[in-house]
């Protein structure tokens, strides 16, 4: 898929969405099965996100703002206190607040990346494989290092 | 000078006090001290008299003495002489010579001494006597030296009767001039008694006199001076204690002077407590005629002392109710106890205090006052009390309070409606996501599907973006409105914004048969803007020209200055709009029909949009037609911006 990283390995990657609108799941779910990522769990229900954060262990969660009960932003602050140190799994957040508050907000508070809905399904293809691959980079640098 | 002041005429008087304090002081020194000398020189001369008068009697008896002593002498002589002519012992002859060797010094005595003319022709007799019998006895001791004694008894005895008759002769001489000396004497005497008791008089009269002056000077001494300073030291009392000073005789001596230098400062001081008195006076009606302001003085311990019509107006207190009462009255229980006292221990340490809060009028009822409380000390620093101006504020804390809750509804509505915004981008955008993301997801796969398939994913997608431009539009709209545009303000060239739009439009322009002509701008122009939301209202207009004006041939973009402002144009050749039309250009939604006619695409909410932009940023936004009647004219201005320099 890249000159740099085997596209077995970005494909086996661990990805997590996290959605109150069921079809917006499922047009990412759809997105992802086409790109062809095997490791996908999506969920709708926010308050179910920390727990499959532990257990799912996810390489990125695709992250959406507005939602009931335990929105966006929490879920980010939860899951920097949750990440290992030294650790990169970025957050690329998915939303229809296109408002520049939310924006400087969710970025202050650790996402990686900030899309607006609706987004152009291409080009969300193309920013998920990027931040796989940048993290699969900073893996294997923090491991030679090691 | 004694003769003139001993005639008391009022002019006199009035010519003495004119005199300086020297002359005065000199007259009153020098008069009882000339009548001193005078009397000292007339004692002096009586003193004088009366040594020569006592020299005079002195004389006489001298004169008594000595003619005496030539008789004695002689009668003694003689009486020797006749004793050796009886003895013929030696010794006999001792008075003989005694007479002798004594006679000429007594006789020339006598001579220097004797002035008077009777006495010196007693005195001629008596010498050639006093001869005769000195020569009778000399010539009776010859012969009896000669002759044997009794030879010769009958010429001794007729010698002898010569010299006895001699010395009676002589006797008779000197108890005449004994006489008329004794008569000189009396008369000497008497002149001696006589000039004592002229002198005495004399004496007498010139201690009178000295007594007199002396009495005269201490009167002089008393009305010239004495009296007089008196009078101004009395005056100056009546200075010291600013009573009217007395009538004061305006001499021009030294007192004189300072008497009139006392009434004029008297005057001056009468003058400056009158113009004070009136001045505090003024400023007490004044101060008591203030209503707006409640003023009045507390005493060091923070009792009344006065109070003003304002402070009546204010608080509800008269005045005969409030003084003397303390000033904590005026403050509500809960700060009572503390407040008063910190208020003056503030105003005591930095001169002045200021507090805003609430008060107690006398009906109990409480107004918000602002107090200024200021230290009143004299000019030792000593603190004589306060002075406190109240102000009623409560109308102004009321407009406060109702301001604040104005201000936070305002706020919060404002909030509420940022809130709304993001919830309604949120609820409108979350379902058109699945719409086109879905439908991008169809058209991925297009090869695979049928023509109608693939053209029913077209306009989906199609109707998506255009609902999505819609909904963004709308949601801009809003946010300005609500105060949200987030305008970046900055001098921006025009020369860039120009440029940037040509870059953007040109293409559009040129898809729709349009060609763009732009003016080009003065080097340095610039405008007091936010360069994107500059650029999309021209972009707006461009656009409209690209969507409406298809049947011409050029859209132009000029620009003028005017008014310290940057008035642009879009110029476009199309139909123009109608004049009816005109007012409804910048509703939002309001596209005049066009869009079914000629099947155009857009909004209908550009031009609004672009309205309220510019409008926020401080412009105006219109339309006009052209002179030509042909095609439409769209304007705006936007304030200039100082010149750049990048051009």
């Amino acid at each position: 898929m890249t000159d740099f990283v085997a596209t077995k390995d970005l494909l086996s990657r661990r990805i997590l969405v996290i959605d109150d609108e069921e079809a917006n799941v499922l047009l990412l779910q759809t997105l992802l099965e086409r790109e062809g990522y095997q490791n996908t769990l999506c969920l709708t229900d926010p308050g179910e996100a920390l727990e499959a954060f532990v257990r799912f262990d996810p390489h990125l969660v695709l992250l959406d703002l507005m939602m009931p009960g335990t929105d966006g932003y929490q879920l980010l602050e939860a899951f920097r206190r949750q990440g290992k140190p030294g650790a990169f799994r970025p957050v690329l957040v998915l939303t229809a607040d296109t408002t520049v508050n939310a924006r400087r907000r969710a970025l202050a508070l650790g996402a990686r990346d900030f899309v607006g809905k609706p987004f152009d399904i291409v080009e969300i293809g193309l920013r998920i494989a990027n931040l796989l691959e940048m993290q699969i980079l900073y893996e294997r640098l923090s491991g030679a290092r090691i | 000078m004694s003769v003139k002041t001993a005639s008391p005429i009022p002019a006199i008087t009035r010519v003495w006090a004119d005199q300086p304090l020297t002359v005065k002081g000199l007259v009153v020194v020098a008069l009882p001290l000339a009548i001193l000398i005078s009397a000292l020189t007339l004692l002096f001369l009586a003193s004088r008299a009366e040594t020569v008068a006592e020299d005079d009697v002195r004389l006489a008896f001298a004169i008594q003495r000595d003619t005496h002593q030539v008789h004695a002498l002689l009668a003694e002589a003689a009486g020797g002489v006749r004793g050796y002519l009886l003895t013929r012992q030696a010794r006999f002859l001792d008075p003989y010579h005694k007479a002798e060797a004594e006679l000429p010094a007594t006789l020339e005595r006598l001579d220097k001494s004797i002035q008077d003319q009777n006495v010196r022709e007693r005195f001629e007799r008596v010498v050639l006597l006093t001869g005769q019998k000195r020569s009778g006895l000399s010539a009776l001791l010859d012969r009896a030296r000669e002759g044997s004694g009794d030879s010769d008894t009958q010429a001794m005895q007729v010698a002898l009767e010569s010299n006895k008759a001699v010395l009676d002769a002589l006797r008779q001489e000197i108890d005449l001039i004994q006489r008329l000396e004794s008569d000189l004497l009396d008369v000497r005497r008497q002149r001696v008694d006589d000039v004592r008791a002229r002198y005495l008089g004399l004496t007498t009269v010139s201690g009178i006199v000295g007594l007199l002056g002396s009495l005269l000077a201490v009167y002089l001494f008393s009305t010239g001076i004495v009296r007089r300073v008196q009078r101004l030291e009395g005056n100056a009392h009546r200075l010291e204690q600013g009573l009217e000073l007395e009538a004061f005789p305006q001499n021009r001596d030294e007192i004189g002077n300072l008497a009139s230098r006392l009434e004029r400062a008297s005057a001056l001081l009468r003058a400056r407590e009158q113009a004070l008195r009136e001045g505090e006076e003024r400023f007490r009606l004044v101060i008591e005629g203030v209503r707006d302001y409640g003023i009045f003085a507390l005493d060091p311990d923070g009792y009344v002392t006065s109070w003003n019509t304002g402070a009546q107006r204010i608080k509800g207190w008269h005045a005969d109710e409030i003084l003397g009462q303390h000033f904590s009255r005026f403050y509500p229980a809960e700060t009572r106890t503390f407040l008063p006292s910190e208020i003056l221990s503030r105003a005591a340490r930095n001169g002045t205090a200021e507090d805003e809060g609430w008060r107690l009028r006398k009906d109990g009822g409480r107004f918000w006052a602002n107090v200024v409380v200021t230290a009143l000390r004299d000019e030792t620093g000593v603190l004589r009390g306060f002075a406190k101006v109240t102000r009623d504020m409560t109308d102004r804390r009321r407009a406060e309070e109702a301001l604040l809750v104005a201000r936070e509804e305002a706020v919060a509505a404002s909030l509420a409606k940022s809130e709304f915004l993001s919830r309604t981008s949120h609820e409108l955008r979350t379902p058109m996501s699945a719409i086109l993301g879905f439908a991008q997801v169809l058209e991925l796969d297009e090869a695979q599907m049928s023509a109608t398939h693939s053209s029913a994913v077209q306009q989906i997608l199609k109707a998506g973006r255009h609902l999505l431009s819609l909904i963004d539009e709308l949601l801009d709209i809003s946010s300005i409105e609500a105060g949200g545009a987030d305008l970046k303000l900055s001098d921006i060239s025009l020369q860039d914004v120009f440029d940037e739009a040509r870059d953007l439009a040109s293409p559009l322009l040129r898809a729709a048969g349009l060609r763009l002509v732009l003016e080009s701008p003065t080097p340095g122009l610039s405008v007091r803007a936010d360069r994107r939301r500059t650029i999309q209202v021209m972009l707006n207009l461009l656009t409209n020209a690209a969507k409406y004006a298809r049947d011409g041939e050029i859209v132009e973009l000029a620009w003028r200055e005017e008014n310290n402002r940057v008035r642009f144009e879009i110029r476009d050749e199309g139909p123009g709009v109608d004049a009816a039309d005109v007012s409804r250009l910048f509703t939002p939604f309001d596209r005049l029909g066009h869009s079914k006619v000629r099947g155009t695409e857009g909004t209908g909410l550009g031009l609004a949009l672009s309205k309220r932009l510019v409008e926020a940023m401080g412009g105006e936004i219109g339309f006009a037609k052209r002179p030509s009647g042909r095609g439409a004219v769209f304007w705006f201005t936007l304030p200039a911006g100082r010149p750049c320099s990048s051009g």
